[in-house]
């Protein structure tokens, strides 16, 4: 469609975890379902994803998490994203979360979390139908 | 591998109905592909193998090109080592963990840094205090690896130390060293270090592994090892880590021979004979989910290495020809839904590797793809070796498989793939080439999501996730393992308290040499040796080796040498 502007996603690791496989395809996989997306990288901090999104002015942060860190670093984007008065931008993270930590993460602010072993399919729809209107 | 349109319908949400189940009793394999892609036939027979010599081609176990293993007797003379990966919390938390399995029938100890320590951090670096413990333990000074070993007889053990990133040869000095100093004779100590710094910038540590130094510092400690720990297996190339990038089980051969030819390449450069180091050269393997095409894997890269010896490199002894290998269970090939399931396809890998004639095992837990173990997923994953050591018959004889139609012709069409793959690399300018231009990068992204697409378009079908799928669970089954937030804290603090209260002259004495041998080129291994016990920390060690090569101290690049 023309002229419609592309959702915006930006991607990264968090902290020092470097597995890095999962943020990886999924860049690739949105991508091509048609979103622009900016892959950060390894070794990212909650302030240098923060920064990213509002240069980039992200439509949808996502990040990736194997270690456990989710626990350590969830609260501290969740509250970068309020001292920008990013409200309306979606937080979703992927990879290795235990389901008990779901209903907390999703209480302090995390939209949407997708498991490892999780289909492109949803992901893309889930976006698409919860990212902010332009 | 099914075809799509028979799936129909067996996705999560569809109404139970009698079509569904019509589906499932008529359903078959379409695609009769391996894991790895190899098209295969219905059947294989005698006409397959015509022309193939078994003397020269397979042998018997125990022989040149041991093909069907590396010793005559196989288990007969001993069952693999039932060693299971542990680090959590603080080396405290560890060593109780690495306790439990031992008092339940764990062979071997094995225990595995933390992702603060694989990058070269002191619990005190500033990015490193929120993530200590949170994958393995670290160890930044010489007590931290006094209570990891606590009450060990390390005489009597063999340990397993999975410290991979240049930061193996800190781990090397502070086993030794706590071993010299309780009075051990070091020559006598049994036990691995994984020690396969190339490889680890693949697991996300490239700013603690540039090439060059990967190569110097893993090469110091093969070096260091091969002459003055004889009994210690000074490297576990690590070809797991590779496949778990997605590759394919030939790739995973191809590209781990890679990567352990340019050691090889280096020890023989620094004078050592290939008769004297290769009969310590071990490998990790990963073993997937597809059960024939594994134990072709590990069959066809045994043959491989045996003539990369002989041939390439002209060893003499057999020892040094012997492929030795663990293996770990595909961490990648588990998933959060339906989580107990897990345990089956672990179950499938484990008797790979056995099939296989491995020499040491680590089964994963179920629960992996959910956290760490727990204390009960990791004595199941102990239990399911057991069970297959002592129950199933499987160790009765040597290489079960081999003489198979199929097997054999496998194990070929593997072999061939990996010489294709590997004359591919020499293509590109051989493996450091590879490395250096993030040719091998592109090969592990092109595979990773491929694997994905599979999964996507059900090419490639996994129960509970693109098949038979139900709700996502909201609870797991054995509980989540926790890391206490305490012991972290515990760690950095003494940490802090070490380095304010420590004999400083005598640790920069300890730096002062460390550099002069770091950038004359001596192996550093002696002199961390002693500067482990002047207390001298992890970070500092390497950060000065990391200056001696022209690396900045810090690999994140935050703190500045204090020296």
């Amino acid at each position: 469609m023309a002229g419609e502007k592309k959702i915006k996603v930006v991607i990264s690791k968090v902290g020092l975890d470097g597995h890095d496989r999962g943020a990886k395809v999924i860049s690739t996989l949105l991508k091509e379902a048609g979103m622009e997306v900016v892959y950060l990288g390894t070794y990212q901090m909650p302030e240098d994803i923060i920064r990213a999104a509002i240069d980039e002015d992200a439509d949808v942060i996502g990040v990736s998490y194997l270690s456990g860190e989710h626990l350590v670093f969830t609260p501290k984007i969740i509250d970068e994203m309020k001292k920008h008065g990013l409200d309306d931008v979606l937080f979703i993270a992927g990879g290795v979360i235990p389901p008990e930590d779901i209903p907390s993460l999703k209480e302090i602010g995390i939209n949407e979390i997708f498991m490892a072993g999780s289909m492109t399919k949803p992901i893309v729809e889930y976006i698409q139908s919860h990212v902010r209107k332009k | 591998m099914c075809s799509v349109d028979e799936l129909e319908g067996l996705e999560k949400g569809a109404e139970a109905n009698w079509d569904n189940y019509l589906k499932a009793y008529y359903g078959k394999p379409t695609s009769g592909k391996t894991w790895s892609g190899f098209d295969l036939k219905e059947i294989y027979g005698p006409r397959d193998r015509e022309g193939k010599d078994y003397e020269k081609g397979i042998g018997e176990a125990g022989q040149y090109p041991f093909t069907r293993g590396i010793h005559s007797d196989m288990f007969r003379g001993r069952y693999w080592t039932r060693r299971e990966v542990i680090g959590m919390g603080s080396p405290a938390d560890t060593n109780d963990r690495v306790k439990v399995l031992v008092e339940h029938g764990g062979t071997g100890l094995n225990t595995i840094a933390d992702i603060t320590y694989e990058m070269g951090l002191d619990t005190d670096h500033p990015w490193a205090v929120n993530e200590v413990g949170l994958t393995g333990v670290n160890i930044t000074h010489i007590h931290d690896m006094e209570t990891l070993t606590e009450g060990v007889p390390l005489d009597k053990v063999s340990w397993s130390l999975i410290t991979a990133s240049p930061s193996a040869a800190a781990t090397m000095a502070q086993y030794v060293a706590v071993g010299q100093n309780r009075g051990y004779d070091i020559s006598k100590l049994r036990g691995s270090v994984q020690n396969d710094p190339i490889h680890f910038r693949y697991c996300g540590f490239r700013p603690a592994c540039p090439l060059d130094l990967s190569i110097r510092l893993g090469c110091d400690v093969m070096e260091y090892c091969t002459r003055d720990m004889p009994k210690w297996y000074y490297t576990t190339v690590n070809m797991y880590d590779l496949r778990e990038q997605g590759i394919t089980a030939p790739q995973e051969v191809a590209f781990g021979f890679g990567i352990a030819m340019i050691y090889v390449d280096e020890l023989i450069r620094r004078g050592l004979s290939i008769d004297e180091f290769g009969p310590r050269f071990t490998f990790y393997v990963s073993c997937h989910v597809d059960l024939f095409e594994e134990v072709a894997k590990i069959r066809a890269a045994r043959r491989l290495w045996a003539r990369f010896m002989k041939e390439k490199y002209g060893a003499k002894n057999p020892q040094a020809m012997q492929f030795r290998f663990a293996v770990h269970t595909a961490g990648c090939s588990l998933i959060p839904q339906q989580p107990l399931n897990n345990i089956v396809r672990i179950s499938y890998e484990a008797l790979a590797a056995v099939l296989g004639g491995v020499q040491s095992l680590h089964c994963c837990s179920y629960d992996e793809a959910i956290c760490l173990p727990t204390e009960k997923g990791h004595l199941q994953a102990l239990r399911t070796q057991q069970i297959l050591a002592y129950e199933t018959g499987v160790c009765n004889v040597a290489d079960p498989l081999g003489g198979s139609y199929y097997v054999e012709e496998l194990t070929d069409k593997v072999e061939e793939e990996v010489l294709r793959i590997m004359k591919q690399v020499e293509d590109v300018g051989g493996m450091e080439e590879a490395i250096r231009t993030e040719w091998l990068d592109r090969e592990f992204e092109k595979e990773a999501l491929m694997r994905q697409k599979e999964i996507d378009e059900r090419e490639r079908l996994v129960v509970g996730v693109n098949i038979f799928t139900t709700e996502p669970e909201t609870q797991t089954p054995l509980g989540v393992q926790r890391i206490s937030s305490e012991s972290a804290k515990k760690q950095i603090d003494e940490t802090r308290e070490l380095k304010r209260t420590r004999n400083i002259n005598k640790v920069k004495d300890s730096i002062k040499r460390l550099r002069e041998d770091g950038e004359e080129g001596r192996n550093v291994l002696p002199a961390m040796i002693e500067a482990t016990k002047a207390l001298t920390t992890t970070g500092e060690m390497l950060g000065t080796v990391r200056m001696a090569m022209g690396y900045s101290y810090d690999p994140m690049n935050i703190i500045e040498s204090p020296f």
